[in-house]
């Protein structure tokens, strides 16, 4: 599948709100396999769009420990090239899925150095990472962000979708503050997805007095939804984390 | 039954609970600690048994006594790990015990890294143990044949009374795809498990071994051994064809992730005027070599490109199955590194630029 133009806000703005990023620092926490990945290598995109005249650097911290593949820093080129600041071990540690966390990250949140936004690995086991940094996000505002996907088999109902978000709490020692509906399943993703799973994100905000900070989707299924089906604000997908033969034009891996 | 979102990882291990296994045993490892982890929630809802050993020698020996007792078992691991499991697998094959093993392959040789490969593939179907014996193995292209083969892999491993094996690179194990897993796993009926040791109250006991000193008995069992190889052979190969047509001059042989890289390239190809066609063994053992045979020898077929991410490892299969009848190109990566579509492309071009007839030649 060819990767298609983003929709731009442009485009996107006569019916769908964009999404409203007044903090900083942006955590991006949820199940494994919920698209956190996908989900912060847009966010950094539009912000960039967003923020055109910004002087202030925006950074996407892959912050994945558990995942060995498809982790944000496999986009690092592509978003450095629009001026984003990557940030992931480098050299061979690059490829490992060990416990590294680069002096940059505590530096970028306690200097105020910006916008960052952290691509937290999966589960309470992913998101244990955020407590070796807790010290440091005393000190700021910040938003931590749920990405709920209800086709994945741990987070299919509410009783899920809380304990889920209990045990990421309990491990990260932080609060959420919103939920991103991220609800998809790849190539199979309908506009009934996209609202179906709007429904559950909607039902756990309820219970948990969070709100829906965006809906996420590709930009070909939001194109066949009706604006006033959503009411909150929306942030349009490309994919950018594709497998190898999803890529036709590109060439190899690394190297 | 509706389409759930799932890794490889936890697809592979919620298919063996549907499958019947009851009985998980492993040692973490990268790219498949997701099946473990899954196996540590499912398991005590089931009452079944996760257990982590102490290492993978280990683990290997505790398949061996809980098959012997006729549940179903199995373990996952990576290229490294299932190393260390190959004296075991040659003692449950030599005492003819049904046992399920994944292998979700990272790059070696030794640790390597944990970046996808298919380099075990001789590890696999030519034994990585001693002895004369074989073990059943099957590769998946997608999570959902990943899903089906792991229920059908507990199916063979008891009608044959033989480790199964499935391999899958990195890939498998870690991307996600959506996928339909059933309630139940429906097969074909089996006979009793009469040889398994469930306690002797009130019959002889069992003893289930592969120790025979005697060599007219250890001749008797690599005997029974390979009855059922050839048994395999015959009933157990399985593959698929990929836009095969009496056009092609091209047919590209690839398995698991790899021939899905390759049908890429095809359908690319199929819009340069360059048609090819795709042969994807999915059993290693056996190897699909009469179908290759058939294919490779068709009138048609005047190249055949093996692809894969390693250094031509089932391409020494291919080999043997066409017998010389047509020049074979091997293209691999290794390390971690996936062939891209347009580096397979690349090689096909090659092949078909060089039968082009050379223009301004005159004959002599």
């Amino acid at each position: 599948m060819e990767s298609s133009q983003p929709l731009t806000m442009e485009t996107a703005v006569p019916r769908f709100k964009p999404p409203e990023i007044p903090r900083d620092i942006i955590i991006i926490v949820g199940g494994y396999g919920s698209g956190k990945s996908e989900v912060a290598v847009n966010l950094v995109r539009f912000l960039v769009e967003q923020r055109p005249e910004s002087k202030q650097p925006i950074s996407i911290v892959d912050l994945d420990i558990v995942n060995p593949y498809f982790r944000s820093r496999e986009a690092s080129e592509e978003l450095e090239r629009i001026g984003i600041r990557a940030i992931h071990p480098r050299g061979g540690e690059r490829y490992a899925d060990l416990p590294i966390i680069l002096p940059d990250i505590k530096a970028g949140i306690v200097q105020n150095s910006g916008t960052m936004v952290l691509d937290v690995g999966g589960d309470d086991v992913g998101a244990r990472v955020l407590s070796s940094l807790a010290d440091s996000f005393s000190e700021v505002d910040y938003d931590l962000l749920f990405v709920l996907n209800a086709n994945r088999p741990f987070t299919a109902d509410v009783e899920g979708c809380l304990k889920m978000m209990g045990e990421i709490e309990n491990a990260c020692g932080l609060k959420f503050t919103g939920i991103i509906s991220n609800t998809h399943l790849l190539e199979h993703t309908s506009e009934d997805t996209v609202l179906t799973g709007l429904k559950l994100a909607r039902e756990v905000g309820r219970q948990t007095g969070l709100p829906v900070a965006f809906v996420s989707a590709l930009a070909e299924v939001l194109d066949g939804i009706d604006g006033e089906k959503i009411k909150v604000p929306v942030l349009p997908l490309s994919r950018s984390l594709l497998k190898p033969w999803e890529k036709k034009s590109r060439h190899g891996n690394t190297k | 039954m509706a389409k759930i979102l799932m890794k490889g990882n936890e697809a592979i291990a919620e298919a063996a609970i549907k499958a019947g296994a009851t009985n998980y045993f492993c040692y973490p490892i990268t790219p498949q600690n997701e099946v473990a982890e899954y196996m540590s929630k499912r398991m005590p809802e089931i009452d079944g048994v996760f257990l982590q050993g102490e290492s993978e020698l280990a683990v290997a020996n505790m398949l061996f006594g809980a098959s012997s007792t006729g549940k179903r078992v199995f373990t996952t691991s990576s290229s490294p790990g299932i190393s260390l499991m190959q004296e075991a697998i040659s003692y449950m094959a030599g005492a003819q015990l049904p046992v399920v093993i994944v292998n979700i392959m990272r790059g070696g040789p030794g640790l390597g890294g944990i970046l996808p490969a298919q380099s075990d593939y001789f590890q696999a179907t030519k034994g990585g143990g001693h002895g004369d014996y074989r073990v059943l193995v099957l590769a998946p292209s997608t999570i959902q044949e990943a899903v089906d083969l792991m229920m059908l892999s507990f199916h063979l491993a008891d009608k044959y009374r033989n480790p199964v094996m499935m391999i899958g690179d990195g890939m498998i194990g870690q991307m996600m795809e959506s996928v339909e897993i059933p309630e139940k796993y429906t097969e074909p009926e089996l006979p009793p498990k009469t040889w398994a040791a469930t306690g002797a109250r009130g019959r002889d006991p069992i003893i289930i071994k592969s120790l025979y000193l005697d060599p007219n008995l250890l001749e008797d069992n690599c005997s029974i051994l390979e009855e059922k190889y050839d048994r395999m052979k015959k009933e157990e190969v399985r593959f698929e064809l990929y836009k095969i047509a009496p056009k092609n001059k091209l047919l590209i042989i690839a398995y698991g992730t790899m021939a899905r890289i390759c049908q890429t390239a095809i359908d690319e190809l199929e819009k340069e005027g360059i048609s090819a066609g795709l042969f994807r063994p999915i059993s290693l053992f056996p190897f699909p070599e009469d179908a290759i045979y058939k294919e490779v020898t068709k009138k048609n077929i005047s190249d055949v490109l093996v692809i894969e991410m390693s250094t031509a490892q089932m391409c020494e299969d291919v080999e043997r199955a066409a017998v010389g009848k047509k020049p074979i190109t091997f293209f691999g990566r290794t390390g971690g590194i996936v062939p891209s579509p347009e580096e397979v492309m690349e090689q096909a071009r090659k092949l078909t630029d060089k039968r082009k007839p050379k223009p301004g030649k005159k004959k002599a």
